[in-house]
């Protein structure tokens, strides 16, 4: 084997350190990571313009849409107010008292021989039972006038049973008076009552569908004496 | 495996390189990509939230459709209940109609005062006020009286009467003296 001489030994070598010069290589390396980060940067820009766009678009949906959707809203709202004012407000209708009957009834329940001369009604407030308390004030005219008024209270106990609850009625007064009545040319005498009546109304009562009775008239005057 | 031995300017260079690169890659993801995923994640939010509030309101639009369908009697009901009240102050248009009414039934000189207005309890209510009045029918025959409660009751059903007052006329006991407290709802305009 011949004996090779290298007369460029130098120059080899420098050329070799040049080629690992180190920050040559870096300056490399960073260049190429520098193109991988910017080819993912410019990717998630890209990704993110597409998202940008989808946004927009959702958006102008939205824009077109909640004009309807508030409409809609208002719209709700207004009739869940109507739905319940008209509940509330049927519940008011139909709680109330008809005092109608009640007046037919006590029109029904007043013999010939009695007179009442005043009544005072009230409901009472809804702490108090909500119930009905009527006062009468009235004459009635027999051989025994307070057998009449008692016959007049247990009409009236008797018929008003048939529609209200807890229904009582009870003499707050009852006494006799000095002057007497003329009833078919028989003087009669007379005793006043003030008769106390409370009851809890149906509250399935309604309204009279028909008008009340006429045979409501009182005693002519000629049938009074005093 | 053997290394190449490093000159002090190699390790220099090299360190030199290794800080350009930490600062490239802190500049890149603190001023590029940082912001931009910032970005990407708000846009994203954004969107959800659009098409939650989308998709919410065609419910609520759906809801409102069928509730139009259900609430169309209590629509009606409302209606009507509310063409029985006149425009204007009821002070002003309440008593003229009494005393038609009654006289209507042949009950003259019906006279209504207004005793007081209070609001009602009821929530539902706060649109409504309680009208509370005194009727005063003068001169009265008990029959033509129960007939026309009865009417008042039924043509009136906002009308409801708390109390009743019915005194005998001293010098004419076929007439009665009546006295009607009653409460109406009206509503407020």
């Amino acid at each position: 084997m011949g004996l090779h001489l290298n007369l460029l030994h130098e120059e080899i070598l420098e050329q070799r350190q040049r080629q690992r010069d180190p920050l040559k290589i870096g300056m490399l390396v960073l260049a190429g990571c520098g193109a991988l980060l910017f080819i993912y940067y410019a990717w998630n820009a890209y990704r993110t313009i597409e998202i940008k766009t989808r946004l927009s678009r959702i958006a102008a949906d939205w824009q077109k849409f909640e004009p309807r959707v508030t409409q809609a809203q208002k719209r709700a709202t207004e009739l869940t107010n109507i739905i319940n004012t008209t509940r509330v407000l049927d519940d008011y209708i139909d709680n109330r008292f008809f005092w109608g009957p009640l007046l037919e009834k006590l029109s029904r329940c007043v013999p010939p021989n009695a007179q009442l001369s005043s009544l005072e009604a009230s409901m009472l407030d809804a702490e108090r039972g909500g119930g009905i308390s009527i006062t009468i004030d009235g004459l009635a005219a027999a051989r025994e006038p307070r057998s009449a008024a008692e016959d007049l209270r247990q009409m009236l106990l008797e018929q008003l049973g048939k529609s209200y609850f807890d229904v009582k009625a009870e003499f707050k007064t009852l006494e006799d008076v000095e002057s007497v009545a003329n009833i078919g040319g028989t003087n009669m005498p007379m005793s006043r009552y003030i008769l106390v009546i409370t009851f809890n109304p149906n509250t399935n009562a309604k309204p009279a569908a028909t008008p009340p009775p006429s045979r409501t008239k009182r005693r002519s005057s000629s049938n009074e004496s005093s | 495996m053997n290394l190449p031995k490093l000159s002090k300017d190699e390790i220099k260079k090299l360190g030199l390189s290794t800080m350009g690169f930490i600062f490239l890659l802190y500049a890149y993801f603190t001023f590029f990509l940082g912001p931009l995923q910032k970005s990407r994640d708000g846009t994203l939010a954004q969107i959800d939230a659009l098409r939650k509030k989308i998709d919410g309101s065609k419910g609520e639009i759906a809801k409102a459709s069928n509730l139009e369908k259900q609430a169309k009697e209590s629509t009606v009901r409302f209606a009507a209940l509310k063409s029985l009240i006149p425009d204007g102050a009821p002070i002003a248009w309440f008593p003229p109609r009494m005393k038609t009414f009654f006289a209507n039934q042949q009950i003259d000189h019906a006279v209504a005062r207004l005793e007081s207005n209070t609001s009602f309890k009821q929530p539902e209510l706060t649109g409504w006020t309680k009208h509370n009045w005194l009727i005063e029918l003068p001169q009265a025959d008990f029959a033509a009286f129960g007939k026309a409660i009865a009417d008042l009751e039924n043509a009136e059903p906002l009308l409801s009467i708390t109390k009743l007052s019915i005194h005998v006329l001293p010098n004419d006991p076929q007439f009665q003296q009546v006295g009607i407290a009653a409460t109406t709802a009206i509503e407020k305009r």
